[in-house]
């Protein structure tokens, strides 16, 4: 079989592919409801284990309207994806974990306060672009918040340069 | 049946644009506060001409955008607790996916393409999920209650 030929793709152009994609998928293919549902990586993650686990082992966690029947499987979409895309660009290497520990606990923070505020950075975009307010604020905030954690990351950079210098 | 497959499908395009791309909806905007470097937030950028765009597009050729623009009718507008929620969500998902290096979307591209650190952060982050299934739920609901 013939590979097709490698492209070059820019992060502005693969962000316009997703925005339009999101709200394809939306108006054209049924994701709905809730509104602007196209991709999250928090939401969808949450329906595809609360469907396996209420039909295998029977609890009670409950869904959205779109994922009811069949769940949303775009988290097993783009792990494939991924994995394929690094495969063929001999990007794939399996390579030894760094701090587990600490990237676990910011895993298990991250999806918690993602659920509480209803959408990952993708989906508060998609939603603000939607025109909800509330969106727009918890945008707002998340930005607020990365600025922090910046702030946070460059001040823990900086002292440890400074421990390395006394040293 | 047609909700996996269209998912899956969108889902597969998304994840391999997005390792050729290294697009990440956190490191966006930490790149800019801590380098000035714009290469990424570009994609920010890309992602809400593309969405508001789609959403005027297929709004005015008939597809199905129902209530938009949202502005004022947001669900759940009148209700305390979904502000709280927002900014509490907000602070606490831009603060913490800063410190764990980037978006959930992008830590599963990196555990994708076998970085471990990474298959850390994923075991931490379902069983983050199920901790919210049991526990944070709970105090969702007192909250509401209480600021009801």
């Amino acid at each position: 079989m013939r590979r097709l030929r490698e492209f070059k793709v820019t992060a502005f152009q693969a962000g316009l592919v997703m925005g339009l994609g999101a709200a394809l998928i939306q108006a054209y293919f049924e994701i709905i409801p809730p509104p602007a549902y196209g991709i999250c990586m928090v939401c969808h993650p949450k329906d595809l284990v609360n469907w396996i686990s209420d039909h295998l082992l029977g609890t009670t966690w409950g869904n959205v309207t779109v994922s009811v029947d069949w769940p949303v499987m775009t988290v097993l979409g783009i792990v494939l994806g991924a994995y394929v895309a690094a495969r063929r660009n001999g990007e794939f290497r399996v390579e030894p974990a760094r701090e587990p520990i600490y990237h676990f606990i910011t895993g298990f923070l991250v999806i918690n306060f993602g659920l509480i505020l209803g959408s990952c950075p993708i989906r508060i975009i998609i939603v603000s672009s939607y025109g909800s307010l509330i969106g727009i604020v918890g945008y707002a905030c998340m930005i607020i918040g990365v600025v922090l954690g910046s702030a946070w990351l460059r001040r823990r950079a900086r002292r440890q340069v400074r421990e390395r210098m006394q040293k | 049946m047609k909700v996996g497959i269209v998912t899956l499908v969108f889902g597969f395009v998304i994840g391999y644009l997005g390792q050729r791309a290294r697009l990440c909806y956190i490191a966006g905007y930490r790149d800019f506060f801590l380098t000035r470097d714009t290469y990424i937030l570009k994609g920010m950028l890309g992602t809400i001409v593309g969405a508001v765009g789609g959403f005027v597009l297929f709004n005015f050729l008939g597809g199905n955008v129902p209530g938009f623009p949202m502005l004022l009718d947001t669900p759940g507008m009148n209700l305390r607790s979904a502000w709280l929620f927002a900014m509490v969500g907000g602070l606490g998902l831009g603060f913490f996916g800063c410190l764990s290096g980037g978006c959930p979307y992008r830590l599963h591209i990196m555990a994708a393409e076998g970085k471990k650190t990474f298959w850390a952060y994923g075991l931490g982050f379902y069983l983050g999920l199920i901790y919210f299934n049991v526990v944070t739920t709970r105090v969702l609901e007192w909250v509401v209650q209480a600021l009801r």
